[in-house]
């Protein structure tokens, strides 16, 4: 939960940095944010979103839906995901605390070199991002790794592949994708610009036999999939909410699987396609324009079961089920501008443009955040034990999709009267000011219904009506436990009989009896076929994450300034992890 | 653990090889050639040094104790022996990391799996230790096993590493 709760203030910031970006460019010639200011602002609003809210925030949601979904207590690992927790914290702070100090980092956030190298970007600021990437990248790591274990070893008995909630194998799929794409970032920021930057290798030193490009390559091998991070479990949440509020199964469970698996494994060839511009050979290009285009397949797979669910359902048209037809209505539209940007001509037209901004924020607004706005209103009872205001949800709802559209739909326009990215001003004679205008208009209102949203959940938290167990009759685990759960989620394990279990004839429901109730015990089962295997004690609380965590910042803050810090961090790392697994007394398992 | 790093040495493969279609000549001039005795010895005793990881290993499984030291302590003692060799060689090398991008590759590459292999010996010294107190409950000797685990994916690595940094230069080096 303090994740989820994070992550929203981070979103928080990130908005207000996109509304400070909006107001600048509301007019021509604004003086209000200089040049310099503002490549710091758009830089720290990139990087904020990207790393320290939406990943973090699908994160979070699994860390917290996860479990109870899967019928069991916790997930693996408690204690690394403390740790988890805590380097995020710490990453999100330092990035802000470069921005306040005047070092933020401004180039771009993707920090291409030469322009973030050593010779262009002196001082602290690049560092600082290269070093929060560092800190969010472990985070991620740490909750992927534990998500992974947590679904494939500690289901529900019963609970075989083929009844796994699309949620969770939405949640294993994105956590197979973080543990493949974000090392190659760490590699990018790390060993390649930190070490250029701080002690003078020459990576991407073109004279030096270095290379820009390959910056590009590494970074851009975690950034595509990167996206999918993103945008896979806001599949799974949508294929939860349709199937809840359609209450039937969902339409074509296979085929759901198969394509988020496929979109994993396509999201990984593809990455040169932000790269367009830099001059390929002709096969690189067809290669990657076809990996391209065909992500439009698995996502049209996963379109149209939703279609099918909805239209074959008896549809509950309540604010989360809005936000997912906002959400199919949006992302259709930012997948049609991505299969424009698939083909080479349209994308070297519009290369470092204003169409390339409303495309993906079409995707990654549309894609993540509201199928995310829907989750939240679909487990707010889940989460609080209280009903959310629908007629407020409703209204907010249509706020931030007009709003939405009112901002991003002119930046489709302003490309065609030439407005290139992260320009900070322009001149009236460029004709580019009532589109602006209007984009500016969208955000305040967008701005609004941000505003109405946490009214709405303050207000719902503190007097909503209160919800029970299952107040919208869904089918998942997740609708068993209390509202909220009690912190061990359930005391009688729930057995999986089906693939919705609470929609299962009562009779043949079953829980789990002999787990003992004093202690964080859970239950081990079979990868394939969810048969329970043996009885497992997870930890307790304790002081050494959050220990571990801060002895890993002195080093790697520490090393932005000298490069000693990291054989330092090493060794205090080392020290807390040690006392972090030092046995208190021997634990006995019984089998 | 062996995904995420395995994706980490795999990028630095793959960046090695890009910076040595883009560099003529390689290794730069200068530079010498890797040597090739030491590199190879450090190569053997850490192959040699998993016979002690599984030794200890199996001893775990079947829970005994001393033959969990014994396996432990023959692992850390051909695993320093292999990195004595590695700090040996590493001293003869006559550049530096700034020493145009094949130095910088070339350090990056060697220096971050010295960094692993450090890591994990002062785990397996740590659990040599705890075993030794007689602290041997159930979840030691799972940490015995996964120990064994981890130690084999590092040695496993350092093979396509090591042929990419000491063999490489030679077979498709110089004027390439």
């Amino acid at each position: 939960m303090r994740y989820i709760v994070t992550a929203f203030l981070f979103l928080l910031a990130g908005g207000v940095e996109a509304l400070l970006m909006r107001l600048q460019l509301s007019f021509p010639n604004n003086p209000m944010l200089g040049p310099d200011k503002y490549n710091q602002i758009f830089t720290v609003h990139g990087s904020n979103m990207m790393f320290l809210f939406a990943v973090p925030v699908m994160e979070g949601m699994g860390v917290w839906l996860v479990p109870l979904m899967l019928g069991t207590r916790n997930v693996a690992f408690p204690r690394l995901n403390a740790f988890g927790y805590w380097m995020y914290l710490i990453g999100g702070l330092l990035l802000y605390v470069g921005l306040f100090t005047n070092t933020g980092p401004d180039a771009g956030w993707f920090a291409y070199t030469p322009l973030s190298g050593p010779q262009f970007s002196p001082g602290k600021r690049v560092d600082i991002w290269a070093q929060m990437i560092t800190f969010t990248e472990i985070s991620a790591m740490c909750v992927a790794t534990e998500l992974a274990v947590t679904i494939l070893k500690m289901r529900a008995p019963g609970m075989s592949l083929n009844r796994i909630p699309m949620y969770c194998w939405a949640m294993l799929v994105q956590s197979a994708m973080v543990l493949f794409a974000m090392p190659a970032v760490m590699v990018a920021s790390n060993v390649f610009l930190l070490t250029d930057r701080t002690i003078g290798t020459h990576f991407s030193n073109p004279a030096e036999g270095g290379d820009p490009l390959l910056y590009q390559h590494i970074f851009w091998f975690f950034g595509h999939p990167e996206v999918y991070i993103i945008f896979i479990p806001a599949l799974g949440m949508v294929s939860a909410i349709v199937a809840a509020h359609s209450r039937r199964s969902i339409f074509g469970y296979p085929a759901m699987v198969l394509s988020l698996v496929a979109t994993a494994f396509i999201g990984f060839g593809l990455w040169v396609h932000h790269m367009f511009a830099t001059g390929l050979p002709q096969i690189g290009e067809a290669y990657f324009t076809a990996a391209s285009m065909m992500i439009g397949i698995t996502s049209g797979v996963q379109i149209f079961c939703w279609i099918a669910t909805l239209w074959t359902g008896r549809v509950r048209l309540n604010t989360a089920m809005h936000f997912v037809l906002g959400f199919i209505f949006i992302f259709v539209m930012g997948g049609l501008t991505g299969i424009m940007l698939a083909a080479i001509p349209i994308d070297l037209q519009v290369h470092d443009t204003y169409f390339v901004v409303a495309h993906f924020h079409y995707v990654l607004i549309g894609g993540a955040l509201f199928p995310l706005f829907g989750g939240f209103h679909h487990w707010f009872p889940k989460f609080t034990g209280r009903m959310i205001n629908e007629r407020l949800g409703k209204v907010s709802f249509w706020v931030l999709f007009l709003g939405f559209n009112l901002t991003f739909f002119p930046m489709h326009l302003l490309r065609l009267k030439g407005m290139p990215r992260r320009v900070y001003t322009y001149s009236p004679e460029m004709h580019w000011t009532a589109a602006n205008g209007m984009a500016t208009a969208g955000a305040l209102i967008i701005l609004i219904g941000g505003i109405l949203f946490i009214v709405n959940v303050i207000s719902s938290r503190r007097s909503g009506p209160i919800a029970g167990a299952n107040p919208w009759d869904a089918g998942s685990l997740e609708w068993a436990a209390d509202s909220p759960p009690a912190p061990y989620n359930f005391a009688f394990l729930p057995g999986a009989v089906s693939r919705y279990p609470l929609w299962s004839d009562p009779a043949d429901r079953v829980v789990v009896t002999g787990m003992r109730n004093d202690r964080r015990e859970i239950l081990v089962t079979e990868t394939v076929s969810g048969e329970p295997r043996f009885r497992h004690v997870l930890p307790g609380s304790r002081i050494w994450p959050l220990l571990t965590a801060l002895l890993a910042t002195a080093g790697l803050v520490g090393s932005i300034f000298y490069f000693q810090w990291y054989y330092i961090g090493a060794v205090l790392t080392a020290i807390g992890l040690i006392g972090w697994f030092w046995p208190k007394e021997p634990v006995e398992i019984e089998p | 653990m062996a995904f995420i790093e395995g994706s980490l040495f795999c990028c630095l493969i793959a960046m090695y090889f890009y910076y040595r279609l883009g560099t003529f000549p390689w290794p730069p001039p200068g530079v010498q050639l890797p040597s090739r005795l030491l590199p190879a010895c450090c190569m053997t005793l850490l192959l040699l040094s998993c016979i002690g990881s599984y030794l200890a290993s199996e001893a775990a499984r079947k829970g005994d104790r001393k033959g969990m030291i014994w396996g432990m302590g023959l692992n850390l003692a051909l695993a320093i022996a292999a990195m004595t060799c590695r700090a040996i060689d590493w001293r003869l090398w006559n550049f530096k990391w700034t020493t145009g991008v094949y130095g910088s590759i070339t350090w990056a590459i060697v220096w971050i799996h010295t960094l692993d292999v450090l890591g994990d010996l002062v785990y397996t010294a740590v659990l040599a230790l705890l075993v030794l107190l007689g602290n041997v409950g159930p979840r030691q000797r799972i940490g015995v096993h996964a120990d064994s685990v981890v130690w084999y994916f590092l040695v496993a690595i350092w093979v396509p590493l090591y042929v990419t940094v000491y063999w490489v230069p030679y077979f498709w080096g110089a004027n390439g």
